[in-house]
């Protein structure tokens, strides 16, 4: 066992005072960037940088790593208790932990989310530990077929599956596909869909789409609800932190399923949004409360949070070990790799062995260390939900504007926010899903541009997609996962060929 | 730093700051903004960092600098603000060759001409990387090779400086390549080192890395003369060993991507020459020299008519690529 | 008030609109194969295909009898559409003054006004509100992470 020795050195160089304190420091500035949508861990990581150039690299690269584990469960913050999802990975997050805390549990929501996210971490470290060699290899299997087959996978998992009517699903996707090709097309170059407005040109950010339909869509709906009526009883109850962490052991299968499809995702080149998406379509499939999905239930909170944080985890691996930059973070931070004067890449691990273990060693005590403080401010967080709405709905007004513009400083994504406001609004009211719209601006225009690259390699031959066993058995297992319903539907109007229509309506009531 | 030095510096400072009214009347009053036309951690955004830090660091600049991301639609958000601003003298644009080859092949709503040139700070060298355990060691085995007409080439973005080179290469060596677009260098790097593609023509520092590990490995490089001698980047090789694809009967002198630096449109001509004047004290430091060495760059400083002079020639040649691409826009 | 059958035509049309509007200028861009694969028009024109024809389809469907359709046929109420207004007016003046005002007096001013002119709040109080927010936005935004929120004309033209 050699890598165990590696890692316990790797322990003696990250557990001491200097590195501790750099933690904590880097945890909570994560977690207020996280919790602030449109400032993500990439702001963060940008301003800590010039900070860095005087640090070992090994401190450096601790100080920023732990920022993005605060930053990755300060995310879930928002989504939780308001509806902004601050991030693409966090979206399937305010499924069910919205809905549980406006029914007045939100301690309960914040500290399951922190808790099944921990776990999800600590596997994705684990794997790392102990087979980043063979991670690397399999990432390297990966060509635009085989990207396509992963993001056809994780579409074929979770659409097909809402309670929403066919034809309002199918319209919600493929407007979704729409958006985000909006902007220049990677494999021709050429500017598209932008209908006049050039500043289009740099494509819709689905952090301006998401504080819209999520965030100023919930508020309208909110509103008129008469939300101010409600009575939530949220008193800051320390023990139900620790209640709430104490039942998640009963949810191992959940836990489990969710952490392989997170690890398994972050390896390939699925990401983290993909897989909580993916992790959630499963679990609403296979539990046995699938059918309460939607409406606050524990398993819909644990199976997109520990999905996330496997795959956030285990995608910093391909970029120490190939170079490729997982996410706008990892991009980031391979910037001041360079300028520490370290080549990420597969010499990393030969050359660098002070600096990748003690990375790694930092991943198992920054998690604890952001889990021990993150689940400290859940009742600070939790008592947010006893503002009164009529002083709380201008503040979430606020961060969705400033949020919109943050992105990329543009006035543009403000006003388009608010447009897109009025679509969620619409499109929640008339029972249109949000949840593929969204999945389709995230990873829709990744899927066609590997889609074009593959034709271009196997010059417009659909046989590339069964060219080897891998992207065989990805392709297939997307099939499945599509027509099993189609199939099982079919099934049961077989045996009962009269359709209830009283069905439609009851289907109304929760539509993800 | 030892104490002579510093008083060489600060004497240096002394002297500069005494010249400088007379350099430029211009001085900025307020924050100054550096938008740099590419996503974080892209060599466009680490190059306006760099010369932020610089600048904090020897404070050169008396207001705070704050750097702006606009990477969207392959840099074209970044220009398209800049043409925005025109008369702001508080927004500098960093960019590359792209500021005038974009407009030639896409239809994107700015031209270099809406900007006004400031400088040309370094030049990226290509070379032509191939799998580590391919069977050509030369740039003639290798088109020898492409001339079965299977060959796939990667590179980042489509129609710019990547695929340029392609079909540079594919006319001077007769040969016909399959060009497959990804969104980085840094991607095409990683699809090579799987064995998804043949070859593909990153700058040094996209590559570096992969180099080192063993996964692919340099065939020559598009430059009249060898890189500069500097450590070894392999156990045997470093950067100087490279030959030049001329040198290996592969016919292209010279390509080369320049990172630019714009100001916005209509500034006074005082304004302009204040960041001229900035560009170059960056130069001259220690740690611009060390940031061209860390990221496997020529150190170049193109400015005015010679600036001008070399758009107009790249200009010139792409708009012939591009017209027998037919990729130019109506 | 808005009936159920009203909302959901609007909305077909809102969605067919934006599917003729992706389908016409994908034209621009070519559909189907070149020497260059798959061209860069033929996946937004699908899609927008798909969304015309599926909002075809919902649009006869809520102009059907409303028996298939759903179980209420009242979707806004007048009070909800008044509370709708009460949130949404001043948000969009909100976002429309801060070109103008900008970001710190555009919301100082947005909160001060939602809060004490419906008299949620006393006087004082929303005061001190809005200021909070101004200020909070300053610190954590332009000092703490150097995204500089825009100023407005007025400000420009004061000198800032």
């Amino acid at each position: 066992m050699e890598n165990l020795s590696e890692l316990w050195h790797g322990f003696t160089i990250a557990v001491t005072v200097p590195h501790l304190a750099l933690m904590v420091v880097g945890v909570l500035l994560g977690i207020l960037v996280g919790v602030l949508p449109g400032l993500g861990a990439p702001n963060g990581v940008s301003l800590l940088l010039p900070l860095t150039f005087g640090m070992q690299p090994v401190s450096a690269i601790i100080l920023l790593s732990s920022m993005y584990w605060g930053a990755l469960f300060g995310g879930s913050v928002t989504s939780i208790l308001f509806n902004i999802p601050g991030e693409p990975s966090s979206v399937a997050t305010t499924f069910d932990g919205y809905p549980m805390a406006r029914d007045g549990r939100p301690t309960t929501a914040l500290a399951t989310a922190f808790g099944s996210a921990a776990f999800g971490a600590l596997i994705g470290v684990i794997l790392i530990t102990f087979l980043a060699t063979w991670v690397a290899q399999v990432a390297l299997a990966f060509g635009p077929a085989e990207y396509f087959a992963v993001y056809f996978l994780a579409f074929a998992s979770f659409v097909g599956m809402g309670g929403a009517a066919p034809v309002k699903t199918i319209v919600a996707l493929a407007i979704g596909f729409a958006i985000a090709a909006i902007g220049i097309d990677t494999v021709s170059g050429s500017v598209r869909l932008t209908m006049g407005v050039d500043e289009l040109v740099k494509g819709v950010n689905f952090v301006v789409a998401v504080m819209g339909l999520f965030g100023i869509g919930e508020l309208l709906v909110a509103v008129e609800e008469e939300f101010h009526a409600r009575a939530v009883s949220s008193k800051i109850e320390w023990r139900e932190v620790f209640r709430a962490i104490g039942r998640l052991p009963r949810h191992s299968v959940a836990l489990l399923r969710s952490a392989a499809i997170g690890c398994w995702m972050g390896i390939t080149p699925g990401g983290p949004t993909a897989a909580s998406f993916m992790s959630y379509g499963i679990a609403r499939r296979f539990s046995r409360r699938g059918r309460h999905f939607g409406t606050g239930e524990v398993e819909g909170i644990i199976s997109p949070e520990t999905a996330d944080h496997a795959a956030g985890t285990s995608a910093l691996l391909p970029m120490l070990s190939l170079g490729i930059p997982g996410s706008a973070t990892a991009a980031v931070m391979m910037g001041g790799l360079m300028i520490w004067g370290l080549n990420p890449g597969p010499m990393l691990f030969v050359d660098q062995k002070d600096f990748v273990w003690g990375l790694i060693a930092s991943m198992y005590v920054g998690n604890i260390v952001a889990v021990a403080l993150v689940l400290l401010t859940v009742p600070v967080f939790a008592a947010l939900m006893r503002i009164p709405f009529v002083v709380i709905a201008p503040l979430i007004v606020i961060i969705c504007v400033v949020g919109a513009y943050s992105v990329s400083n543009s006035y543009l994504d403000v006003v388009m926010m608010l447009g897109f406001g009025i679509v969620g609004y619409l499109f929640k009211k008339l029972f249109y899903p949000l949840a593929p719209l969204v999945l389709a601006i995230v990873i829709g225009d990744k899927a066609e541009d590997a889609f074009r690259q593959s034709m271009l390699m196997s010059k417009g031959s659909l046989s590339i997609f069964f060219a080897n066993k891998l992207v065989t058995c990805l392709i297939v297992a997307g099939l499945a996962l599509l027509l099993l319903p189609l199939v099982l539907q079919l099934a049961r109007l077989w045996r009962k060929p009269a359709a209830p229509a009283a069905e439609t309506t009851a289907q109304e009531k929760v539509i993800i | 730093m030892g104490r002579t030095s510093k008083l060489l510096l600060s004497a240096a400072a002394a002297v500069l700051a005494g010249t400088m009214p007379a350099l430029s009347a211009w001085q900025p009053q307020k924050p100054i903004e550096f938008v740099a036309t590419a996503g974080p951690g892209g060599g466009t955004d680490n190059l306006a960092r760099a010369v932020q830090n610089i600048i904090t660091k020897h404070k050169l600049v008396e207001q705070p600098i704050v750097v702006v991301n606009k990477g969207g639609g392959s840099g074209a958000e970044g220009y398209v603000y800049g043409k925005a601003s025109a008369g702001d003298p508080y927004k500098v644009i960093f960019g590359t060759s792209n500021a005038w080859q974009q407009p030639l092949v896409s239809k994107v709503a700015f031209n270099y001409t809406d900007l006004t040139p400031i400088a040309a700070m370094a030049q990226d060298e290509f070379l032509l990387w191939v799998k580590q355990d391919a069977p050509y060691k030369t740039a003639g085995d290798y088109l020898k090779a492409a001339a079965s007409g299977e060959f796939k080439m990667g590179g980042a973005q489509s129609k710019d400086t990547d695929e340029v080179l392609t079909r540079m290469i594919e006319k001077a060596g007769k040969v016909k390549l399959t060009y497959i677009p990804f969104k980085s260098g840094a991607e095409t790097a990683v699809q090579l080192a799987g064995g998804h593609l043949e070859s593909h023509v990153n700058n040094p520092s996209e590559s570096l890395g992969q180099w080192r590990g063993g996964t692919q490995r340099p065939l020559c490089v598009f430059s009249p003369k060898r890189l500069p001698q500097g450590p070894k980047v392999t156990a045997t090789e470093g950067w100087s060993d490279i030959p030049t694809c001329v040198e290996q009967g592969l016919d292209i002198k010279q390509y080369e991507q320049p990172r630019t630096v714009w100001l916005p449109g209509k500034v006074t001509p005082d304004q302009a020459a204040f960041y001229v004047d900035l560009m170059k004290k960056v130069q001259a430091t220690p740690e611009w020299k060390d940031y061209i060495e860390k990221t496997s760059q020529v150190d170049t400083f193109l400015t005015g008519a010679e600036f001008d002079k070399f758009i107009k020639e790249d200009l010139e040649h792409v708009k012939q690529v591009a017209g027998e691409q037919g990729w130019l826009v109506k | 008030m808005i009936s159920r059958r009203a909302l959901e035509l609007a909305t077909a049309v809102l969605t067919g609109s934006f599917g003729v509007t992706v389908v016409v200028s994908s034209l621009d861009n070519g559909i189907g194969w070149s020497s260059t694969g798959v061209e860069a028009g033929t996946f937004p024109f699908l899609t927008g295909i798909i969304i015309v024809l599926g909002s075809l389809y919902n649009l006869v469907r809520s102009v059907l009898p409303a028996a298939t359709l759903a179980n209420v046929p009242i979707a806004i109420t007048s009070i909800e559409l008044r509370r709708l207004a009460g949130l949404f007016v001043p948000a969009a003046i909100f976002v429309a003054a801060i070109p103008l005002a900008g970001m710190y007096v555009a919301s100082s001013l947005y909160v001060f006004t939602v809060l004490a002119i419906p008299r949620h709040q006393s006087v004082p109080r929303a005061l001190a509100m809005a200021a909070a927010t101004a200020l909070a936005l300053y610190v954590v935004f332009e000092r703490m992470f150097q995204v500089s929120l825009p100023h407005g004309a007025l400000a420009a033209a004061l000198g800032f």
